[in-house]
């Protein structure tokens, strides 16, 4: 064989043998992480609560108007489309509506994003009704395309969670009906605080953190007597919600009632430095949220973090598919006030409906979207199944909500959520131009946690640039 | 028949004493060219043209898409003096240029020599393992990189922890995630620069070479004082198309970093990225013509600068 | 002799190093993107890394048909791939012939225009031409995908320069015995730049369906998607990072193109380093 041809197999062997011995070498192994099953927990109590609703809230009595109908599209993330689909509340619209067709459309949230302002200002493409995080509808509903709602949601003004509203207002007038709201609570591992000999019950752990000082005096404990780390917080891709909480609970914002932008006001300061505490004392995990590692965070029997702070909606997404293995070891209390005796209820995320103009059946749009959001059995149908908190109060009072849940040890927390939303102060987070606000903030508030700015200069460049961005003061 | 194919053929000159009615003679006898290039230039007009002149009348308003278009003069511009993303976005080009062009611009050029030598067996099958990421869409090579270097348990991590390195954050950290993005790009241009300027290669006489060798030179001077200046117009073509790539990546980012691209604190915006999010995201369409018009003079006066700084040095 | 003999050695060891290491560079990604979407998810973060185990299997690539249309997608994907192969050489070639094989007043300048146009970055065109394919109510439609582009310069450079190695005296030669302008195209000109059109097509083919800006900004529907934005579109749902189904869906995207080039190699090799060598 020729020298060559000797040297070309050599290496092809070469190349092979590299991958075969990756894949079949056993060296020293390290501590294997924890890996998560695929399992997936399948809320199998919901057709026993469904069923109490059914029979707890018998169905309204069909009106003597006549009824709309023709097909409708409707634009919705999946899990949102599972929990109102899975549980039958379609069933139950078309028994009031059998000429209504619902045609799904599934989309994931950033898609929604690009494709409706799209759709709205090229006057075709938008769908009859879409589902839409109050962080972005007050954007569209500036941008103009969207169905003036306001003689249908009258009757519901006083209804829903009152701070919902200002998302989708302008001028006076509605665009959009809330659906679900996020309150804030404070979700935590029994097993780690009693590993740090503190108190694990509700309220005993709602005293330990009364105030973001007392939760910080607590993370401290935590670490010193277990080693775990108190929450998740980001350093590098940190994109600014539990900062928008900790804002949005003391009744502020990026903005106040005037329209003058506060992104570098004395009090957006100290919150952020209030947080930077924790990132200083070295007490939170740096996972990146919404990645396999954060996940597994939560997931972990023996290294978990020790709590949480996320609204209400988080509640069943630890339960079904980030941290299914861990039943029985949660627990829920309030968030901590900013200060003692003040506001410990705060939101995060949220969403409702919108017709859009160009929809050219908005009765039909419209009966849909009245009946998931506005009728206690569907309201408590896609709560029971998602876990997706209803912004109609009415249908709280129903048993369904003082169910106690084992996933959380036993705890009643539906009524903790319940308590929490009447709290919720008036919000200055989301707004036309919310997605600007946040992206400068966040990378404000990454440079501040990565160390390169303080926090006053950091938010005070993002200050600026978003005041020559969208000409508030 | 004859005649017309000549006159064809021949170049337009007028015929005197009336230059004008000769241009028009010239046309009509030219007529079948125009048919055949006119379908892409009817193409071009509309689909070229118009978008271009549109968006420097569009840099020059305030509008959302929908509503009234607010004429706004120069104001864009001005605003955009001041902003700091899209600056970073520009900065983040020139950085990503230095990272990674001279690198794959010697690597192509070392692996493209050493498979034009005769002494390689193999050379189809090289040729072609080392070209095939080019073929990928990028958005399927961005997830694959993220899920390859993943900080906890990724691949490459695991790897390097075979020989005692921690694990790297490379998406997560300003200067890794850059790193993580020119790895990306090298492995699907490689094999495209590579092929390239092995086609240069294959343009040289080898009696240049052997000669040279003959003479007494080693191979590597040869291949500096020989190889490289003969193949200035090739380097210079991967160059230059590489810094316009470099400003242009959009689905590599997006896929890598995730959300739209940007990677922590900004440190893989592209411009592309930041225009396109103006666009459609903010709904500022004439702030994003702008951007571009900017966009494009900045990389129009490096490339001017690149092709001028090669021209020039002759040996 | 033994020295050189050593050395020869050293250099050509050096040099399959060199070779091996960045092959297996290159083959590492596609490598991962493969097993991983045969394993089960509790296996694609495994220490140490497996390639292959008992559990691997077909299934995420069944999910994914089934739930996320991606047969749809990749049907898409291939009809304006192949719309746009078919209207871009139709025009570019008879335009490079044009260019090539005329001479006529102006020439020099529209010759320049399509220079202009390779210098223009796309950035500046994609508002624009958003606006006008919601004006011609093409948003959404395969039309934007392969019509705007239908001139593209890099082709007729491509086209002209192939064409201006077929000798004039058999084009002169058809004209003396009476063929008329188009038919010389058709019958001389198109049979002999075969070759040629193939190397193009498959560059045209290739890009086009490997395009990811345009189409996410023009298609809206899940169903009208092209291949690289239903992979976009899959991974930004909330939920489980489910790694095997995106790389299904990954391998599935590349694995035509991968046919198509193992193939047609040459051919390809030889359409991108025309423009790059000449001139």
């Amino acid at each position: 064989m020729s020298r060559k041809s000797v040297f070309t197999y050599l290496t092809v062997v070469l190349m092979l043998s590299t991958l075969i011995l990756g894949a079949c070498a056993q060296p020293a192994t390290p501590a294997a992480p924890q890996i998560i099953k695929e399992t997936v927990v399948v809320e199998k109590p919901v057709d026993k609560v469904v069923e109490k609703i059914v029979t707890a809230t018998p169905a309204p009595k069909p009106t003597a108007a006549p009824k709309p109908k023709g097909k409708i599209t409707v634009w919705m993330w999946k899990a949102t489309q599972d929990s109102i689909v899975n549980p039958g509340v379609v069933k139950d619209f078309n028994a009031e509506y059998p000429d209504v067709q619902v045609e799904w459309v599934t989309y994931n949230p950033q898609d929604v994003y690009q494709k409706l302002p799209l759709a709205l200002s090229a006057g075709t493409g938008a769908p009859d009704v879409a589902y839409v995080e109050d962080s972005h509808v007050t954007k569209y509903v500036y941008l103009g395309g969207l169905a003036d709602l306001t003689d249908k949601v009258k009757p519901y003004l006083d209804k829903m969670n009152q701070y919902k509203w200002a998302a989708v207002m302008k001028d006076g007038k509605y665009y959009g009906m809330p659906m679900d709201s996020g309150p804030v609570v404070l979700y935590y591992r029994r097993d780690v605080f009693k590993k740090a000999e503190l108190a694990d019950d509700p309220d005993g752990v709602g005293k330990l953190v009364a105030t973001w000082d007392d939760y910080l005096q607590t993370c401290k404990t935590i670490k010193q007597k277990t080693g775990l780390n108190c929450f998740s917080s980001n350093k590098a891709n940190n994109y600014g919600r539990l900062y928008e909480m900790m804002l949005w609970q003391q009744g502020m914002g990026y903005y106040n009632d005037k329209g003058e932008v506060t992104v570098d006001s004395a009090d957006n300061i100290a919150t952020l430095e209030k947080l930077g505490e924790f990132w200083k004392g070295n007490l939170v995990s740096d996972e990146q949220d919404w990645t396999d590692n954060w996940y597994a965070d939560f997931a972990s029997l023996d290294k978990p973090v020790a709590s949480l702070v996320e609204a209400a909606w988080m509640g069943v997404f630890l339960k079904s598919w980030i941290a299914p293995g861990t039943g029985g070891k949660w627990g829920v209390t309030l968030m901590p006030a900013m200060k003692a005796g003040q506001v410990r209820a705060s939101n995060d995320g949220g969403s409702g409906f919108v017709i859009p103009e160009q929809s050219k059946n908005k009765d039909a749009a419209w009966a849909f979207i009245e009946f998931v959001c506005a009728r206690e059995r569907s309201a408590n149908k896609f709560f029971a199944a998602g876990d997706i908190f209803p912004s109609f109060e009415p249908a709280y009072n129903d048993p369904l909500y003082i169910e106690p849940d084992t996933f959380f040890g036993g705890q009643v927390t539906r009524k903790m959520y319940t308590d929490v939303v009447p709290k919720i102060p008036k919000g200055y987070i989301y707004g036309q131009y919310y997605q600007e606000m946040n992206g400068y903030v966040s990378t404000a508030i990454q440079k501040y946690a990565t160390g390169k700015m303080s926090a006053a200069d950091a938010l005070k460049e993002a200050a600026t640039a978003i005041r020559k961005q969208t000409g508030l003061k | 028949m004859a005649e017309s194919a000549s006159a064809l053929r021949a170049p337009a000159r007028p015929v005197f004493p009336a230059p004008r009615q000769g241009l028009l003679r010239e046309i009509w006898k030219s007529r079948w060219a125009y048919l055949f290039i006119s379908p892409f230039y009817i193409l071009f007009a509309v689909f070229f043209l118009y978008p271009l002149l549109m968006s420097i009348y569009l840099s020059l308003t305030e509008w959302s898409g929908l509503g009234p278009i607010k004429f706004v003069g120069l104001a864009n511009f001005q605003r955009l003096l001041d902003d700091r993303v899209f600056w970073q976005s520009m900065q983040n080009g020139v950085i990503l240029f230095f990272m990674y062009v001279p690198l794959q611009t010697f690597l192509a050029l070392v692996l493209a020599v050493v498979l034009n030598s005769r002494r390689v067996r193999g050379f189809q099958l090289f040729r072609t393992l080392i070209f095939m990421p080019y073929i990928t869409n990028k958005v399927a090579a961005g997830f694959a990189f993220r899920l390859l270097l993943t900080k906890n348990n990724g691949l490459v991590n695991l790897f390097l922890g075979l020989f005692g390195i921690a694990a790297v954050p490379w998406l997560e950290d300003i200067w890794w995630a850059r790193v993580s993005l020119c790895l990306l790009i090298i492995w699907a241009w490689l094999g495209y620069n590579m092929v390239i300027m092995l086609a240069g290669l294959q343009t040289i006489p080898s009696e240049l070479n052997e000669a040279a060798l003959i003479d007494g030179a080693s191979p590597v001077q040869a291949f500096l004082h020989i190889t490289i200046p003969l193949m200035r117009p090739v380097i210079l073509f991967c160059v230059v198309l590489s810094t316009m790539g470099s400003f242009d990546l959009f689905a590599e980012t997006r896929s890598l970093a995730g959300g739209t691209g940007a990677g922590p604190m900004n440190a893989t915006l592209t411009p592309i990225v930041d225009i396109f999010n103006m666009a459609f995201g903010n709904l500022r369409l004439g702030s994003a013509s702008a951007m571009s018009y900017v966009y494009f003079a900045v990389i129009f006066i490096l490339t001017l600068l690149q092709v001028r700084y090669f021209g020039r040095e002759e040996s | 002799m033994l020295t050189t003999r050593l050395s020869r050695l050293a250099t050509d060891v050096l040099i399959y190093g060199l070779l091996a290491a960045t092959s297996l560079f290159m083959l590492i990604p596609f490598l991962w993107m493969l097993t991983t979407s045969l394993k089960p998810p509790d296996e694609i973060f495994g220490f140490p890394p497996i390639l292959i185990s008992s559990h691997s299997s077909l299934r995420a690539y069944q999910y994914i048909v089934e739930r996320y249309g991606v047969v749809r997608s990749l049907w898409n994907t291939l009809i304006v791939s192949a719309a746009a192969t078919t209207v871009q050489l139709v025009f570019c070639s008879l335009g490079g012939y044009g260019f090539a094989k005329y001479q006529f007043p102006g020439k020099k300048a529209l010759f320049s225009f399509l220079l202009a146009m390779m210098v223009v970055p796309f950035a500046i065109l994609m508002v624009p031409l958003y606006l006008i394919m919601r004006d011609l109510h093409w948003i959404d439609t395969y039309w934007p995908l392969f019509v705007p582009f239908a001139a593209n310069s890099f082709g007729i450079f491509f086209m002209r320069q192939y064409i201006s190695t077929i000798s004039d005296e058999l084009l002169d030669a058809a004209r003396i015995d009476g063929a008329g302008e188009f038919s010389i195209y058709a019958r001389i000109v198109f049979p002999i730049i075969v070759p040629g059109l193939t190397s193009l097509g498959l560059i045209i083919f290739m890009g086009t369906w490997n395009s990811f800006l345009w189409p996410l900004i023009v298609l809206k529907s899940p169903s009208n998607f092209t291949i690289p934005v239903t992979i976009s579109s899959l991974t930004g749902q909330v939920g489980r990072t489910v790694w095997n189904e995106y790389m299904a869906t990954a391998v599935i995207s590349i694995l035509p193109l991968l046919i198509i080039f193992l193939i047609f190699q040459r051919r390809y090799f030889e359409g991108i380093t025309a423009g790059a060598v000449r001139g």
